[in-house]
C-alpha cells in the first residue's frame, strides 16, 4: 500500500515530475498528431483510389486492348453482384491549345460518360457539371459565349435598367436550376443558400455581377464580341474533359485560376497503333472543345488526363469492328479496360473471390463457338486479368501507407527523448530521495517494494502524460484547420497545408480510436521502461548506506 | 540464566577504505535480555552506529550471527556479500531479515529521518503501512489509525497531526520518530544518539519519554556518547576496539 501512497505523494510535491508529464504529453500528441493526420490522409487517398476506376478493374496491359468487351459486359451485367460495368479506351496523345500555344503529353481516355458517371466517382470530380447540371458532355458542341441582357434593377416600380451579364440556354436555366436546388438544400441543413464555387478565382465576369450584388457565375466564360445578345458558336465539336492540373492554376489557398474558357477549342494528336501495337506514322489529329475539368485530387491524374468519348476514340483508333485483312471475317471491336461497379459491402475475401469468376467468365469465351476469335485475339484475352480496385491503385496507396508508417517510425524515435527524460528525471529523484528509500527499508519495506516505487512512479507518469496528451493531441486534430485558419489570418505565410502541394482542400482532422490507444499504451511502456534503471538503483540501495547519505 | 530476547556471537565487520582495511567490529559479543534497557558508549568512530545496524537487521556482518529470540537474523550466504544483487533482492534471506525490521524492531535516528512530503499523522502511519501486505491494508486501516493517534497522543503531539516535519522542532521532530518507532509495539527499540541533534531541554524530555517506555516493558538499545544519556540505562556497555564490555562505574 505504501508503495501507491508514497507515488502519489511524490507526484503531487515533486514539481519536477511536471515536466516528465509534459514531456509525455507532448510526444503523446504530436506522434497522435502526426499519425492522425497521416492516417487521414491515407483513408482520403484510398477513398479518391476506389472512386478513380470503379471497384473491379478487367484489364490485359497491353496497348491494343482486347475483344469482346460488351459481350463480356452483357454477360455479367446479370450478376447480382454487379451494379455496372462500362468499357474505357486508354491511349496516348499530345493536347495543344492555340490560344497560348500550351501543350504536353497527356493519357486520353475514351469514356462513356452516362456509364461512368455509375461506376466510379468521375462526376463528382467535374467541375461545371457541379454548378451546370446536364451541360457536360462528349458529344458536338459550340462554344457557350456570356452576353449582356438588360435587368431592371430595384425590382418593377424602378426606371433604372442595367445591363448584366448572362449565359445561352441551357447553360444559363442548368445554373438556375442548380441554383433553386442548393437553396432548397440549404433550408433544409441550414447552409448559405448561396450557391457559389469558392475553390475559383474571380473572374471579369463574375466581378462585375458582385458589383450589382448579383450571384456569380461560377467558372470561366467567353464573352459574345460580336453583340449583346449570350449565344453558343456554331463550330460544332465533339467534347473534351480535361484534367484540372491542365487547365488552371492551383493557388497555395486551394482556388483554381482557370486558363481558358469554357468550350476553348483543344487539338489533341493521338498515337495511333495497329494490333500487333505497330505505331502508325502517321498520327491521328483531333479538335476537340474543352468542355469541363475533372478533379480527383490525385496530381498524376489530374495533370496527365484527358476524357473524350469512347465511341470516337474507338473510330479514332481504329478499334472498331473491322474485315480481317486476310479476308478470314470481322475483327470484333476492342477496349482497353473494363471497370466494374459492384453491390455495396462487397470488399476483401469477397471482391478477390469476385475477381477470380470474373477473369474465368472471360476466359470461358475462348472456347465459345458464337465467337471467331484469330491467334492475336485468342493472345489478348489470354491475358486479361480481374483485379480489385486496391490491386490496381496500390501505386497510389502504398507510398502513402510507407510514408504513414515511417513518419511515425520518426516521430515514434523522438519521443525517446521523453523515455530518456523520465529515466534522468526518476535518477534525480532517486538520488534526492536516497535517505527516504533508507527510512523506508528500515521500516521493514522490501527491496522489490522499493523498486516498485519508482515503476509506478515512471507509469504514473506515462499515464498522467498520456491521457493530457490524448485529450490535448485529438483537440489539435479535430480543430486542425480552424487553427491553421487562424495562422493564415495574422500572416498568410504561415499556411502549414500547402494546396498548391497538397491534393486535399483540408486537413484530415479524424483521430482513429485505435491509433490513440496504440500510443497511449506505448507511451505508458515507455514511461514504465524509463523508470527501471532508478528503481533498480533505489532497490539495491543498502539501508545503512541511504540512511548515512549526506 | 533465561534465553536472552536478542543474542549477539562473535560479530566482525570491516570497512575497505582505499587500499586500507578498517575492522571495526573484532568479534563482538552481545546478550540482551526482554524488557532491559542497554546503552553502548564509545568513541566517535568506534563502531557504535553499525553495531546497532547490525543487531537491527539493518547491515549484514561479515562473521558472526544475532539470534533474536533464538532464531538467527541472518543467512549463512548473506554473510559473506555485503552488496545486494539481483538475487539477494527476491531472496527468502532479504525477506527474512525485512520481517524483523518491520515487525520486531524499532529505529529512531539521530536526524530524525522523517519523510518530508508527509505530515506527523501519515509519518507515523508508514511504519504500518509498510508491515502490512497490500491486500489486507484496508481491514486494518482503521486499527493503525487509530494506533498511530495513540502514539502520537502518548508522545505529546496529539494537536500537530497535521503538521510537516519542516514546521516541527527538533525536539517534536524526534517525539514524532520515535512515535513512528512505536507505532508497530516493536519488541526492541534501537535509539542512535536520539538526543545528539537536540539541546539539553530537548534531549532531557526526548530520555524522560524513553526512560518511560523502558519503565512500561519497552526493550531499549541505546547509542550514545553522552554519559549523562547513559545514565538512564539498566546497563551500560563500552564499545572499544570492536568489543563490548561492561562501562566502568562512573
Amino acid at each position: 500500500m505504501y508503495k501507491l501512497f508514497l507515488t502519489l505523494r511524490y507526484l503531487r510535491k515533486r514539481r519536477i515530475a511536471y515536466f516528465a508529464i509534459a514531456a509525455v504529453m507532448l510526444c503523446v500528441a504530436m506522434v497522435l498528431i502526426v499519425l492522425s493526420v497521416m492516417g487521414g490522409w491515407l483513408e482520403m487517398v484510398k477513398k479518391q483510389a476506389r472512386g478513380l476506376l470503379g471497384d473491379v478493374i478487367v484489364d490485359n496491359r497491353a496497348y491494343p486492348g482486347f475483344p469482346l468487351y460488351q459481350e463480356f459486359i452483357d454477360a455479367i451485367s446479370t450478376w447480382p453482384e454487379i451494379v455496372k460495368a462500362t468499357p474505357v479506351i486508354y491511349t496516348y496523345g499530345l493536347f495543344h491549345f492555340g490560344q497560348t500555344e500550351q501543350s504536353g503529353m497527356v493519357r486520353v481516355v475514351g469514356v462513356r460518360l452516362h456509364d461512368v458517371y455509375e461506376v466510379n466517382a468521375f462526376k463528382p470530380s467535374l467541375f461545371y457539371e457541379r454548378y451546370y447540371p446536364g451541360t457536360t458532355h462528349l458529344g458536338e458542341q459550340g462554344q457557350p459565349l456570356g452576353g449582356w441582357v438588360p435587368v431592371i434593377e430595384g425590382g418593377h416600380d424602378s426606371n433604372t435598367v442595367i445591363l448584366l451579364p448572362r449565359l445561352p440556354s441551357p447553360y444559363q436555366d442548368a445554373l438556375e436550376q442548380a441554383r433553386r436546388q442548393h437553396a432548397e438544400h440549404a433550408r433544409q441543413t441550414g447552409g448559405d443558400p448561396l450557391l457559389r464555387a469558392s475553390d475559383e478565382v474571380e473572374t471579369p465576369l463574375s466581378k462585375a455581377l458582385h458589383e450589382h450584388d448579383q450571384p456569380p457565375i461560377p467558372g470561366y466564360y467567353a464573352s459574345n464580341n460580336d453583340g449583346d445578345e449570350p449565344k453558343i458558336t456554331e463550330d460544332l465539336r465533339p467534347g473534351l474533359i480535361l484534367g484540372r492540373d491542365i487547365v488552371a492554376k492551383r493557388e497555395s489557398d486551394g482556388r483554381y485560376d482557370r486558363y481558358y474558357p469554357r468550350g476553348t477549342l483543344v487539338d489533341v494528336t493521338l498515337l495511333n497503333t495497329s494490333i500487333r501495337a505497330r505505331v502508325d506514322p502517321v498520327p491521328i489529329l483531333q479538335r476537340f472543345r474543352y468542355v469541363d475539368d475533372s478533379r480527383t485530387g490525385i496530381y498524376d491524374i489530374d495533370s496527365q488526363h484527358v476524357y473524350c468519348d469512347f465511341d470516337l476514340l474507338q473510330k479514332l483508333l481504329e478499334m472498331g469492328p473491322a474485315a480481317r485483312a486476310d479476308g478470314s471475317g470481322v475483327a470484333p471491336a476492342r477496349c482497353s479496360q473494363i471497370q466494374i461497379k459492384v453491390k455495396g459491402g462487397l470488399d476483401g475475401a469477397a471482391l478477390r473471390k469476385l475477381t477470380e469468376r470474373l477473369r474465368e467468365k472471360y476466359l470461358s469465351f475462348l472456347d465459345d463457338p458464337r465467337f471467331s476469335l484469330d491467334l492475336t485475339d485468342r493472345k489478348l484475352i489470354s491475358r486479361i486479368e480481374a483485379v480489385t480496385w486496391q490491386q490496381s491503385q496500390a501505386h497510389i496507396i502504398a507510398p502513402v501507407e510507407k510514408e504513414k508508417i515511417l513518419v511515425t517510425i520518426l516521430f515514434g524515435i523522438i519521443s525517446l527523448v521523453a523515455v530518456a527524460l523520465i529515466l534522468c528525471i526518476l535518477y534525480m529523484i532517486v538520488l534526492q530521495k536516497t535517505r527516504d528509500i533508507g527510512i523506508v527499508k528500515a521500516l521493514g519495506g522490501s527491496s522489490g517494494g522499493v523498486a516498485l516505487i519508482f515503476v509506478i512512479y515512471g507509469a504514473a507518469v506515462g499515464i498522467t502524460g498520456s491521457i493530457l496528451g490524448t485529450v490535448f493531441g485529438t483537440l489539435v486534430v479535430k480543430y486542425i484547420n480552424e487553427i491553421q485558419d487562424f495562422l493564415i489570418s495574422i500572416n498568410p505565410r504561415w499556411r502549414v497545408w500547402d494546396l498548391q502541394v497538397y491534393s486535399f482542400d483540408r486537413i484530415p482532422s479524424e483521430v482513429d480510436p485505435w491509433d490513440a490507444l496504440f500510443v497511449v499504451l506505448a507511451a505508458i511502456a515507455a514511461s514504465t521502461i524509463g523508470s527501471l534503471a532508478a528503481a533498480w538503483r533505489a532497490g539495491t540501495m543498502q539501508p545503512v548506506e541511504a540512511i548515512r547519505h549526506e | 540464566m533465561s534465553e536472552p530476547l536478542l543474542l549477539a556471537e562473535d560479530l566482525h565487520r570491516s570497512y575497505q577504505m582505499g587500499r586500507f582495511e578498517l575492522h571495526v567490529l573484532r568479534g563482538c559479543q552481545l546478550r540482551l535480555a526482554a524488557g532491559e534497557f542497554i546503552a553502548i558508549m564509545g568513541k566517535s568512530g568506534s563502531g557504535k552506529s553499525t553495531l546497532l545496524h547490525i543487531l537491527g537487521a539493518l547491515d549484514v556482518p561479515q562473521k558472526g550471527q544475532v539470534l533474536f529470540g533464538g532464531a538467527p537474523v541472518f543467512a549463512p550466504s548473506q554473510r559473506r556479500r555485503l552488496r545486494t544483487g539481483l538475487t539477494d533482492v527476491f531472496s527468502a534471506a532479504e525477506r527474512r531479515r525485512i520481517q524483523f525490521r518491520a515487525h520486531a524492531f524499532g529505529f529512531v535516528f539521530q536526524f530524525y529521518h522523517l519523510l518530508p512530503e508527509l505530515n506527523v499523522l501519515e509519518n507515523v502511519l508508514l511504519t504500518r503501512m509498510v508491515g502490512t501486505p497490500t491486500w489486507s491494508w484496508r481491514t486494518v486501516r482503521a486499527a493503525a489509525r487509530r494506533d498511530a493517534l495513540e502514539v502520537v497522543t502518548r508522545v505529546g503531539l496529539a494537536e500537530r497531526l497535521k503538521h510537516r516535519p519542516n514546521e516541527l522542532s527538533g525536539g517534536e521532530r524526534q517525539r514524532v520518530a520515535i512515535a513512528r518507532a512505536l507505532v508497530h509495539k516493536p519488541r526492541i527499540l534501537f535509539a542512535d544518539e536520539p538526543t545528539g541533534n537536540l539541546d539539553a531541554e530537548a534531549g532531557r524530555t526526548i530520555m524522560e519519554l524513553v526512560a518511560e517506555l523502558h519503565r512500561e516493558g519497552q526493550t531499549i538499545v541505546l547509542v550514545t556518547h553522552d554519559p549523562g544519556i547513559a545514565r538512564y540505562a539498566d546497563r551500560v556497555l563500552l564499545l572499544e576496539e570492536g568489543r563490548l564490555r561492561p562501562a566502568p562505574p562512573s
